[in-house]
């Protein structure tokens, strides 16, 4: 592994056009109890060759993000609002027809467990076949003609090569097996080699290492840090960890209550963290070789369906003051790449 | 104050395989050999290993939850190892455990009142009219309110029902609690607050604690020493803070490595541990790690290492130990 990859600076800034555009999503279920505002007004771009991580606790709309993005959530009892934008299209308002050529060909998603997300009753061999079929005729018969074989084992061929791209060996007997009988960190890699045999413009993994050990959340992450670099997949790593988000992301947005309370390139936020809740959960996290009590949030997130006036936090927030019960903040520009939402920074507007 | 509250002496736990040859085992799964660990009165143990390695299954087996195949358990002076059912019963009382889902280890029909008179049941020193006089000291100490008691479950978060979960462990006046995992389904902030609230009652009510995680960054937090298992064995155990400032066994070293630290400016590159956990009906030969280990030599693979003293307390089971340790001394 190049020092070079690993630790690659932030090159966002520069890359100019974003990949995509989510442009106020609003997202809100109807249930028993009322109408519960999931997300609030979310706006973010992400930028080619980036890795943009989404922290957050749980139930502060990391999934629903990610999943309405592809437009993923049954649409009965649901509300969407706001623009999701790739190459100049709206996909929020797409046909199902034209949505699902985008779903798995332009953006790949990979989920937190990898074995309910593979087809237990296919051998994994049957399942990158079907794919490789769809998507990469033009390399089947480029192979066909090198290598003067059948189709059949042309295809083998490439899945094999496509399997040990992300680094899995014994790919002959692997593609013989079924979902169950291979280890959750092969099985994640072999969802991530599924993901990316389209070559897609973008990945969303969520929480895709959280249900593995460290060791093998170790490969994943350096496997995805290299795909960045080679293959020019911008990625949305969404994540409770901090540990990961500092370790192979270049831009960190935090969401809160179903807003983006902060959004900063990786050292900025983890050197001058602005808003509250972020200093809050910053504080919160165990650190390796430092022993100190550890610091918590008071209280716990809000219910959506009856949310605070104003600002999300204010009831949780150790410097809220008079106007965060009233208003909303409004997303915050305050340098090139920080952009944060709360009153106490309006005066530097 | 160093005396030993349990002390495991060469702990077996093996679970037949299900293939069955004229009714026999055809093999065994091998989730705990050779053990043998003390844990001292009032500290807390950690117990750090990958999924798989048999750290819950160790858990389990002191208090007699796993079968025990071979070997002894002493708690409190007592050999628990052979006793029966009924035997254990005066025993169960001292001992017992937080699991990691708190949401599947609370009866969704009871109340918390019910849910705590049943270990107050157990405990022999309150008497029954004074249960709920005792339920809502019990929430008062886990720093829940007075008025949760008639309350269900799921009218609880995440974190607060772990709470309910640390009283009906406190409810039976115990000494000895095993947290299996017990926060790891929880957000970092409410994590923060569970922790905190373990190591008061801790130091409150003189317990002592056998705390299993997967997270290695948190063991320095929670506990005084740190016990690592890989592949069904106790490979380390040392001082929390010397563990991750000066690992002794290989694996430690890889584990530390393959944490992701919260610094963007650490510049640490995640290490990468190669090939598999290995089959538990079928670990290597000699030292279980020697085919992943990259200090391995000849011996690693034909002869077990038998454990070395480190210090007062701690001790590695590792061939090359001493040899590395130069190095690693040298080098600095």
């Amino acid at each position: 592994m190049n020092k070079s990859v690993l630790n690659k600076k932030p090159e966002f800034a520069s890359a100019g056009e974003p990949v995509l555009q989510v442009k106020g999503l609003n997202v809100a279920f109807n249930t028993p109890r009322g109408q519960a505002k999931i997300l609030e007004g979310v706006s973010f771009n992400l930028f080619p060759r980036e890795i943009l991580a989404l922290v957050g606790e749980t139930g502060s709309g990391k999934s629903v993000t990610a999943k309405s993005i592809l437009n993923l959530i049954p649409g009965h009892s649901r509300e969407t609002k706001g623009q999701v934008i790739l190459g100049g299209k709206d996909l929020l308002s797409m046909s199902p027809k034209n949505l699902q050529e985008i779903r798995g060909k332009r953006i790949s998603m990979v989920f937190q467990n990898p074995q309910s997300s593979i087809n237990p009753v296919f051998t994994l061999g049957e399942q990158i076949f079907r794919l490789i079929r769809l998507y990469l005729s033009d390399d089947i018969k480029a192979v066909m003609q090198k290598n003067h074989c059948s189709q059949k084992q042309a295809i083998e061929s490439i899945a094999r090569e496509k399997l040990n791209e992300v680094g899995l060996t014994d790919t002959r007997r692997m593609l013989k097996l079924y979902a169950g009988q291979v280890s959750g960190g092969m099985a994640q890699r072999y969802r991530i080699a599924l993901a990316l045999l389209s070559s897609p413009e973008i990945l969303i993994a969520d929480e895709a290492t959280s249900a593995l050990d460290v060791t093998v959340q170790a490969h994943i992450l350096k496997l995805m840090r290299e795909l960045c670099g080679n293959k020019q997949t911008a990625i949305m790593f969404i994540t409770h960890d901090l540990g990961i988000a500092a370790q192979i992301c270049d831009r960190i947005a935090v969401m809160y209550a179903g807003r983006i309370v902060e959004i900063a390139d990786t050292k900025t936020i983890f050197k001058n963290p602005l808003h509250p809740y972020t200093r809050g959960l910053l504080k919160a996290v165990p650190k390796l070789g430092k022993n100190e009590p550890l610091s918590f949030v008071p209280g716990m997130i809000p219910d959506l369906t009856n949310p605070p006036p104003g600002c999300r936090f204010h009831r949780r927030c150790d410097k809220a003051m008079k106007i965060c019960s009233e208003q909303k903040p409004d997303n915050m520009k305050l340098e090139d790449n920080h952009a944060v939402s709360c009153f106490l920074y309006n005066h530097k507007k | 104050m160093n005396e030993s509250l349990i002390k495991l002496e060469q702990v077996n736990t093996w679970f037949p395989n299900e293939k069955r040859v004229l009714g026999k085992p055809a093999s065994w799964i091998k989730a705990v050999s050779d053990v043998s660990l003390n844990i001292i009165q009032g500290e807390c143990l950690g117990l750090v290993g990958e999924s798989g390695c048999g750290k819950s299954t160790l858990g389990r087996a002191i208090l007699r939850l796993a079968p025990l195949s071979s070997g002894e358990i002493q708690f409190m002076g007592h050999d628990i190892g052979k006793l029966s059912a009924k035997g254990l019963k005066p025993f169960r009382a001292k001992m017992q455990m937080v699991f990691q889902d708190p949401k599947a280890s609370l009866n969704p029909k009871m109340t918390i009142f019910k849910i705590l008179s049943e270990a107050l049941h157990l405990n022999s020193r309150v008497a029954k009219e004074n249960y709920l006089e005792q339920s809502v000291k019990l929430l008062d100490l886990v720093d829940l309110r007075p008025e949760h008691i008639y309350r269900y479950p799921h009218e609880f978060s995440g974190g607060q029902q772990q709470r309910i979960c640390i009283a009906r462990a406190l409810a039976t006046d115990s000494r000895f609690i095993v947290f299996d995992e017990a926060t790891s389904a929880l957000d970092v902030s409410v994590q923060a607050q569970v922790i905190n609230l373990m190591k008061n009652l801790q130091d409150k009510l003189k317990l002592t604690y056998l705390f299993i995680s997967h997270d290695l960054s948190i063991m320095e937090h929670v506990c005084s020493r740190v016990a690592v298992m890989y592949a069904g064995q106790i490979i380390e155990v040392q001082d929390a803070g010397s563990l991750f400032n000066a690992p002794r066994h290989p694996y430690t070293r890889a584990l530390k490595k393959a944490v992701p630290v919260a610094d963007p400016e650490s510049g640490k590159e995640l290490g990468i541990l190669k090939g598999e956990v290995p089959k538990l009906s079928d670990p290597p030969s000699g030292c279980h790690f020697h085919p992943r280990c990259d200090y391995k030599e000849e011996i690693c693979s034909k002869k077990s290492p038998v454990v070395c003293k480190t210090g007062k307390k701690s001790w590695v089971r590792c061939h090359r130990h001493e040899q590395l340790w130069k190095q690693e001394v040298l080098k600095t």
